[in-house]
């Protein structure tokens, strides 16, 4: 293989190899020596007062090596709130470890065992005595905002966490001259990640050194290190966080949770290392839960179908306390300003508000916000293209931002730097074959097969930098960092703080650092995920670690690169920029000759860094930050495309195929896109098809077990088809943008308008999700 | 959830009634019933072990009649706490009728359940809770069938 231009190309996952070998290394197998096994007592309720706490039952049960409560562990973290200055006069109740006084949902941890064996401190649960004055709970977000309606939590004084409006002057001259309005509402029910591994965690807590450690199966472990540091007083260099292999995390993994907070205190306190890893039953009510919105929307046309104006209305309900440290807030504020980001539309009105209730709490998931305001928006589209008369492909023709329009400003405030919304659509009708479709629809519907084509474009928000959270007070890093050194035979290493799930950064790393060094990629190991041995940064969240990651490692390899030559330029007596690295030598640049290998710069400045000219530098360590400058978000956009056939009888919805076409700037490696774009496809077709969190009317979770729990089967996915237009962002030299929510942006907004596709004959329609058969039949008047 | 039925009983209504009050009765026809106590005329308290899909525990509660039109109708409601696998709470409506020389127990109850026995989802619970009640009858009946041929003293 020659030694540029990897970037660009399709590489396997570097740790693919390890896993299917059996080799992962996840917190969940982690033993370390004296480790206590953690379990919780949750309480059953979904709200009401703590009357009797007895746990000296659980103390003296076999192998139990202590029991915390409130009183005896609470007192050593300081407590957090999940409010940030940006979004004015949001509230939340403070929160800490283990109930005090209150429940709040069901699920609510209450008391903490530690026992020789995770068997053995569930034993001693059931041996704790707790008894809860039952309070009615507040179940539903617009009940939660009447009048009279009883308080979600103490510590706040209406139900209602935070409320916005963003509207544009024109908007109601838009919807007074408008030729044509649609409207509807919607709902977008409550589902969970269901990661393969769920949250795990190790602390390891050395008193005689002062140094805490933890073995955490998170996205964000420099943002735990500083969690850590702050809320229980320690310096942040003597607490070291390692992420190594985590079995999946989708934004589930990085906000703050009692059970880590309490084992971490309960190392601190006991002086040996603390495990808790939770089991599925648990994961279904303390993981956040996400989306769950009620959506009322209008869209205003002129008689050509030009979208005029679009007015909108969400409420979504985050549970009963907001998330620390991103909020729950973040969700919705999305929502509100994505709406019609694709199109022209001039005038614009959102709505926002964020309600508690008791149950888990919901908060950032893959695609923050994104699928809602995507299905509103299509849905519309495709109800105005319905009215006019239009075809739902000619009224995007009409509509789309134009692609020489750039730079363009939405109704919203976003801003967008480059986008390509009318190739992805020329490229999508080809590729779908979208006029045969429509004549294979329209012959089948006479043999009373009902099938549906659904569309829907999208833009994505990547690489953002602190407008998310830095601005409004978070300790969320939007930066990233980067170690690349030359090792003294001549190999790569570079350490990096952007991290890996599994969706192959390590990989892209290595490609981006091999082309700045003239190596392949399989010379470049790359250590992620561990706050000792990388340096400081944002890591995973919100489609970063290609372009804010790549961009870093991408300085950093120069950097090196730079260094290189001016020791190559030293031994051999040459200009450094005559000089060039490739096929693992240095070369004149001019000639592409051989002139001394990497192993040999290695050797020397290693080894006999006194035969360099005095005053000549032998690091070959460069270290490079990089924030992302320019336009506060690189965003990406796309289209995708639904086909669907529903039986009438039975409410069944069959996926007969998907597909995307996709724009995310330079691609550094197809293969991975092409995974992250399916990955998400199928996480947002989950939602659109099967995933509820459903409660009853007294807060409880009735389907909280994967026996009750739809999550979307690899038999009942369609075929997924991938197509790219590459449109590089100009902020940065690598010109990447993120992929990883884009498939899970619009992929339930395309299901949504294809069912209903295949439902217009009847005269149906279902704006619900997921969509059961229950509710198709209930949309058909079957039920 | 709901739950509703109605038993045919091989006894008349004023015997069903007086053994619908009768500790000794109902300790045998409760499956699981590991002691119950009357602590006043119209109440009892009771420890009972259940089994649900994975989910064992020992549930302590308290029973109280109400609403009693003797030998015809009465309502039960209780609630129960399981520990950590959560709480059972409910009524539940009694009426007899007779037909010939049996009677008809007709009943409608309301049950909610929480914590960990909701979370596994009331499709588990309400086959369980059937189970159960058919569980009872068949004891409840078998008890005044006994009753009936042995001969009180």
């Amino acid at each position: 293989m020659t030694s540029t231009d990897h970037i660009g190309q399709s590489h396997r996952r570097e740790n693919a190899l390890r896993h299917l070998a059996g080799r992962g290394r996840f917190v969940t197998d982690l033993a370390l020596p004296r480790m206590v096994h953690a379990a919780f007592v949750r309480s059953p309720m979904a709200k009401g007062k703590i009357v009797e706490l007895d746990v000296s039952a659980a103390a003296e049960a076999p192998g139990v090596v202590r029991v915390f409560t409130a009183e005896t562990l609470n007192p050593i973290c300081a407590p957090w709130t999940g409010t940030l200055d940006h979004f004015a006069g949001m509230k939340s109740a403070p929160q800490n470890m283990l109930a005090e006084g209150q429940v709040l949902w069901a699920g609510h941890p209450v008391a903490m065992i530690l026992a020789h064996s995770r068997a053995e401190a569930e034993d001693a649960c059931e041996l704790v005595l707790l008894d809860i004055e039952d309070e009615e709970a507040v179940v539903d977000g617009d009940a939660a905002l009447v009048e009279g309606t009883p308080l979600v939590s103490e510590g706040i004084d209406s139900n209602l966490c935070f409320r916005t409006v963003l509207e544009t002057p024109g908007l109601d001259e838009a919807f007074a001259n408008a030729a044509h309005v649609v409207e509807d509402s919607f709902t977008f029910g409550r589902h969970t990640a269901v990661t393969l591994e769920p949250r795990a965690v190790v602390a390891d807590f050395d008193p005689s050194t002062g140094q805490l450690t933890v073995h955490h199966g998170t996205q964000t472990p420099y943002q735990f290190q500083d969690v850590y540091a702050h809320q229980f007083g320690l310096p942040d260099n003597k607490v070291r966080v390692i992420a190594p292999d985590v079995g999946g995390s989708f934004g589930m993994k990085l906000h703050v949770y009692n059970e880590e907070m309490a084992v971490v205190a309960a190392s601190l306190k006991l002086g040996r290392p603390v495990r808790f890893v939770a089991d599925r039953l648990e994961s279904f009510v303390s993981d956040v839960h996400a989306r769950d919105h009620r959506v009322s929307a209008r869209m205003a046309m002129d008689a050509q179908g030009t979208i005029l104006a679009m007015d909108v209305d969400d409420m979504t309900q985050i549970g009963a306390i907001s998330t620390y440290p991103r909020t729950s807030v973040a969700e919705g504020n999305q929502v509100i300003r994505l709406m019609g980001a694709p199109y022209t539309m001039p005038d614009y009105r959102g709505r926002l508000s964020v309600v508690f209730q008791n149950k888990v709490q919901t908060s950032q998931y893959r695609a923050v916000g994104h699928p809602i305001a995507c299905a509103v928006t299509e849905a519309l589209v495709d109800r105005a293209a319905e009215q006019l008369d239009l075809d739902p492909i000619e009224i995007r023709q009409r509509n789309l931002v134009a692609d020489d329009a750039y730079p363009h400003v939405s109704a919203t405030g976003y801003q967008f730097e480059k986008l390509s919304h009318h190739a992805a659509l020329a490229k999508l009708r080809e590729i779908m074959g979208y006029d045969a479709l429509r004549a294979e629809q329209a012959e089948l519907r006479k043999q009373g097969i009902y099938r549906g084509i659904g569309i829907a474009s999208f833009v994505e928000i990547t690489n953002p930098g602190a407008a998310f959270y830095g601005v409004g007070g978070a300790r969320v890093s939007a930066q990233d960092g980067a170690i690349v050194r030359l090792t003294p035979s001549g190999e790569v290493h570079c350490a990096i703080s952007v991290t890996e799930q599994g969706q192959g950064t390590e990989t892209i790393i290595a490609q981006v650092v091999a082309d700045q060094l003239g190596v392949t990629p399989d010379q470049v190991k790359v250590t992620t995920g561990d706050t000792d041995t990388t340096p400081s940064g944002g890591a995973t969240w919100a489609c970063r670690g290609a372009g804010i990651g790549g961009e870093t490692a991408l300085r950093a390899g120069r950097r090196l690169q730079a260094q290189i030559l001016a020791i190559a330029g030293a031994v051999l007596q040459a200009e450094p920029a005559t000089l060039a690295l490739a096929g693992g030598t240095v070369v004149d640049k001019a000639t592409g000759k051989e002139r001394i290998t990497l192993a040999e710069i290695g050797r020397i400045a290693t080894y006999r860094p006194d035969t360099l000219p005095e005053g000549c530098d032998n690091s070959l360590t460069a270290v490079q930050h990089f924030a992302p400058t320019g336009y506060p978000f690189d965003f990406t956009n796309g289209i995708q495309a639904s086909h669907v056939e529903v039986d009438i009888e039975t409410g069944v919805t069959r996926l007969l195929k998907h597909w995307v076409v996709e724009d995310c700037g330079r691609i550094i490696n197809p293969l991975l896109v092409d995974e992250q774009i399916r990955g998400g496809v199928v996480q947002g077709l989950g939602p659109a098809f099967f995933e509820e969190c459903m409660y009853d009317d007294m807060g409880q979770m009735t389907n909280a077990s994967l026996a009750d729990y739809l999550v979307p089967m690899a038999g009942e996915m369609p075929d997924i088809e991938i197509a790219h237009i590459e449109t590089p962002t100009l902020d940065t030299i690598l010109g990447a943008k993120g992929v990883g929510e884009a498939g899970t942006a619009a992929a339930g907004a395309a299901a949504m308008n294809a069912v209903n596709d295949a439902l217009r004959p009847m005269g149906a329609r279902i704006s619900q999700t997921p969509m059961t058969p229950l509710r198709i039949l209930t949309a058909l008047g079957h039920v | 959830m709901e739950l509703n039925g109605s038993q045919t009983l091989a006894a008349t209504p004023d015997q069903v009634w007086s053994a619908l009050f009768d500790r000794a009765v109902l300790e045998q026809a409760i499956p699981g019933c590991e002691s119950l106590e009357q602590t006043s005329d119209t109440s009892f308290s009771a420890v009972v072990k259940l089994k649900i899909g994975p989910v064992s525990a020992r549930f302590k509660g308290d029973v109280e009649l109400s609403d009693i039109a003797p030998g015809l109708s009465c309502t039960l409601s209780g609630k129960g706490s399981g520990g950590i696998a959560g709480f059972a709470k409910g009524a539940a409506r009694v009426t007899l009728t007779p037909q010939g020389a049996q009677t008809v127990l007709d009943y409608t109850a309301d049950v909610a359940v929480g914590g960990k026995l909701a979370a596994l989802g009331n499709r588990l619970i309400k086959a369980t809770a059937q189970k159960l009640t058919g569980e009872f009858f068949a004891n409840f009946n078998t008890a005044l069938t006994c009753e009936e041929t042995a001969p009180t003293a």
